[in-house]
């Protein structure tokens, strides 16, 4: 059997009206259809996505992602009353001392954020997993968020304290250590390569942190000395205006590092006994998609709220109203109120509509249509694996909505 | 052949078409024949496979739909709620023919067995979101109020006086007559008091008979106010009771509890309701719905910084009155508050018995500052 080619079946138009629909249905329920709303998005999305022509399918429920919402606020009250408000008794204690070490417990408390961030990562990904199949079977990942919380901790101080050295060890090892724990059926899939592998698609980012480390360095040492020469001057400040170039171009080379390391791995990674991918994303075609998108986007939505104003002002002048420029100078507070209640609940409509169609549909098309699956043939070796129990630990996250890409 | 029969139409139409049924056991499509059994709801859906002669059989009362398909190029089912097996039809002929004679196959996902638990779940979420919003964010709110940094406090009053004018389309006014009068009147009704932070007064020109307290020392006075006040006492006892307002923190707190209730609140509904966060903010600021313990603390911190001044406390009540025979006003903020304070009018009553009527007795201004005062605005 030769390779199989991923299809992208699904029209823009449907995914607009789609999502138009659930998103007009989800402001009528006041947010409660949003469970639902994602839950159909998905749906969608992972049914366009087909490898061989067969698409996959999402199984995830609104009914689970609802109760693991209602969860999430239970335990959001017993976190405030037991946490929250300990600190802040805690605080106004220590206030009595005379100093602000108030402001340092509330600047520490964001970090405990983080371990619960990264395994709420972790717990995405096997939410969503273990809720994806393909030809009637499913994905799997094995528990492991604790083990990946804490790498990622270290990984990530690691990676800030060496100005980015890390950064590409990081990457490999942290999704090395995701696939390595996850399954199709009875097949695991394994990332070969090396953990250094990476390093060659960071140079540009690496070079560029260099680059700044250097103007820094120069800048410093000549506006920190006791006099300066007026050819030391032209000199710093066209230093100074090279940062204006050097931080666009690392942001730039960021996302190629990371949309290339993407690429790298998935063409590194094997399911079962030799099952390969070729996965080949272009970081200018999702650059593009993105900019583009997000253009389109804020430009028309600029557009809502003097639309919403003029529809306002229609309605009135139809109830009978006197309406002149006065509406918009001098705006009454109910007015204003109104338009901007209305204003805010359309351009939240729209935002998610919009964004969909220009930014994730594009997105995801372009991805999905350069995947490639090499060996098919190693399918038929592959079975269901045995139920596990339905994971509910990955709807804590989801609910909360942290890594969602969708 | 024998029962397909009874669905003569169906099995001869189906009898060309064939499906792709996918077992939930190995990840391949399998190609199957397809045929209706029987009727109603013991009808069956039979596949067979003729390359391995194996046959499944689908109960159709528990057939599931795979609904949200990116593209209607076919029909996909499942045997079942749960089961992993699929039968996807892309004959488009063959797949109406089935809908028909099938005509309601509900969506696989939509299980009414799990709302009872849903329900008692959100009671539950209902009663936590409750002792977060009522409870523990008002504890909070207060708490933080007194310790929070000065430069913050500053900041969140200044974005809320900003915002204000801009929303409401009001100016400040400015003259250094008024500007003395207006810090003589301040300086009256602050006798021996320490506040936090200094007083900061602004008197806009705004057409709405209010007045109100910010984060950040701030108080500010409508001209609307100023106008329709008779004397200059009546100013005062408005300003003491806003002053009251300051001394508490009652409008950092509620800031600090407003922010809190809403950061929960969009959580809960979704993110959308975000844009509209700052409109109400400031909106429940201006109208100063503050909590009834909080009016009687300010009415409390009023009734004893007049008295300390040598003003009569009933001014407030006086002006009120006022407004309320001329049916104008009580609609916001501090005039609304005092329609609903029984225990306001009986102190009023008090003071007045105790013969410091309003109209009497020395005032905080004289002509002349009075004068400046009023003309601030124009």
């Amino acid at each position: 059997m030769s390779a199989l080619k991923t299809d992208f079946a699904g029209e823009k138009g449907d995914m607009f009206a789609l999502a138009l629909k659930t998103g007009l249905l989800t402001v009528l329920t006041l947010g409660l259809y949003r469970f639902w709303a994602k839950t159909r998005l998905r749906r969608w999305y992972w049914s366009a996505v087909r490898p061989g022509g067969m698409g996959l399918e999402y199984l995830g429920t609104a009914h689970e992602k609802i109760m693991g919402f209602f969860v999430a606020i239970i335990a959001l009250a017993i976190y405030i009353a037991v946490f929250n408000l300990v600190a802040l008794e805690v605080t106004v204690e220590v206030m009595h001392g005379g100093i602000s070490p108030q402001t340092l417990i509330l600047a520490a408390i964001p970090l405990l954020g983080f371990p619960v961030f990264f395994m709420a990562r972790y717990r995405t990904r096997h939410y969503i997993l273990s809720r994806t199949t393909w030809l009637g079977v499913r994905f799997g990942m094995d528990p492991g968020a604790w083990g990946y919380a804490w790498r990622s901790c270290m990984y990530w101080l690691l990676t800030i304290l060496t100005l980015g050295l890390f950064w590409p060890l990081k990457t490999y090892q942290l999704e090395k250590y995701l696939t390595d724990r996850s399954w199709y059926g009875t097949a695991q899939f394994k990332q070969h390569g090396h953990p250094f592998m990476l390093y060659g698609l960071a140079v540009p980012f690496l070079a560029l942190i260099a680059a700044v480390l250097y103007v820094s360095y120069e800048v410093g040492r000549i506006m920190l000395a006791d006099t300066q020469t007026l050819e030391e001057l032209v000199y710093v400040s066209w230093l100074s205006l090279s940062y204006f170039l050097l931080v666009p171009l690392i942001i730039i080379a960021g996302i190629y590092f990371r949309v290339a390391s993407i690429r790298a791995m998935a063409c590194r990674k094997e399911l079962g006994d030799g099952m390969k991918f070729e996965f080949n994303p272009k970081t200018r075609k999702l650059l593009r998609i993105r900019f583009f998108g997000i253009w389109l986007t804020s430009f028309l939505l600029s557009f809502v709220s003097s639309i919403v104003l003029g529809l306002l002002a229609g309605v009135m002048i139809l109830l009978g109203y006197e309406v002149d420029a006065s509406l918009i100078y001098n705006t009454p507070p109910g007015i204003a109120i109104l338009a901007g209640l209305l204003s805010g609940l359309l351009t939240f409509i729209l935002w998610t509509v919009f964004w969909h169609a220009f930014v994730t549909f594009p997105s995801a098309r372009h991805m999905a249509e350069t995947l490639v699956i090499e060996e098919p043939a190693l399918l038929r070796g592959i079975r269901q694996k045995q139920e596990e129990r339905r994971s509910r630990t990955g709807l804590l996250s989801e609910a909360l909505d942290v890594g969602g890409a969708f | 052949m024998q029962e397909s029969i009874r669905n003569p139409d169906f099995a001869a139409k189906l009898a060309l078409a064939y499906g792709e049924m996918l077992d939930g056991i190995r990840p391949a499509l399998q190609r199957v024949s397809m045929r209706l059994v029987g009727e109603g709801k013991h009808a069956e859906l039979h596949m067979r496979n003729s390359q391995t002669q194996e046959n499944y059989v689908w109960p159709v009362k528990k057939l599931r739909l795979i609904a949200d398909q990116s593209r209607n190029d076919a029909l996909v089912l499942a045997p079942k709620e749960g089961a992993a097996a699929r039968l996807v039809i892309r004959d488009r002929h063959a797949a109406m023919e089935l809908l028909k004679a099938v005509p309601r196959i509900p969506s696989l996902g939509r299980n009414p067995g799990a709302w009872p638990k849903i329900a008692v779940l959100g009671a539950m979420a209902a009663m936590s979101l409750a002792a977060i919003l009522f409870v523990l964010v008002p504890h909070m709110a207060n708490r933080s109020a007194e310790y929070i940094p000065p430069q913050a406090e500053l900041a969140l009053g200044d974005t809320a006086y900003q915002q204000f004018t801009a929303m409401m389309g009001a100016t400040e006014c400015k003259s250094d007559a008024g500007d003395a009068a207006v810090t003589r009147m301040a300086a009256a009704v602050t006798q021996g008091v320490d506040l936090h932070m200094p007083l900061r007064i602004h008197v806009v020109d705004h057409p709405m008979v209010n007045a109100f307290a910010l984060p950040g020392g701030q108080v500010v006075l409508h001209s609307a106010l100023i106008n329709a006040a008779e004397t200059p006492n009546e100013v005062a006892a408005v300003l003491a009771h806003e002053v009251g307002h300051v001394y508490h923190r009652h409008s950092t707190s509620a800031t600090i509890r407003d922010l809190a209730t809403f950061g929960v609140v969009g959580m809960v509904f979704g993110d959308y309701l975000g844009s509209s966060v700052m409109v109400g903010m400031t909106n429940s600021l201006i109208t100063s719905s503050h909590s009834r313990a909080a009016e009687t603390e300010a009415d409390e911190f009023a009734h004893q910084q007049l008295t300390r001044g040598g003003l009569p406390p009933s001014a407030l009540g006086d002006m009120f009155r006022r407004m309320q025979a001329e049916g104008s006003g009580q609609d916001l903020g501090v005039m609304r508050h005092f329609s609903s304070h029984p225990e306001m009018s009986a102190r009023i009553e008090a003071s007045e018995a105790a013969g410091l009527g309003s109209g009497a007795g020395p005032q905080v201004l004289n002509d002349a500052e009075w004068a400046a005062l009023r003309a601030m605005c124009n």
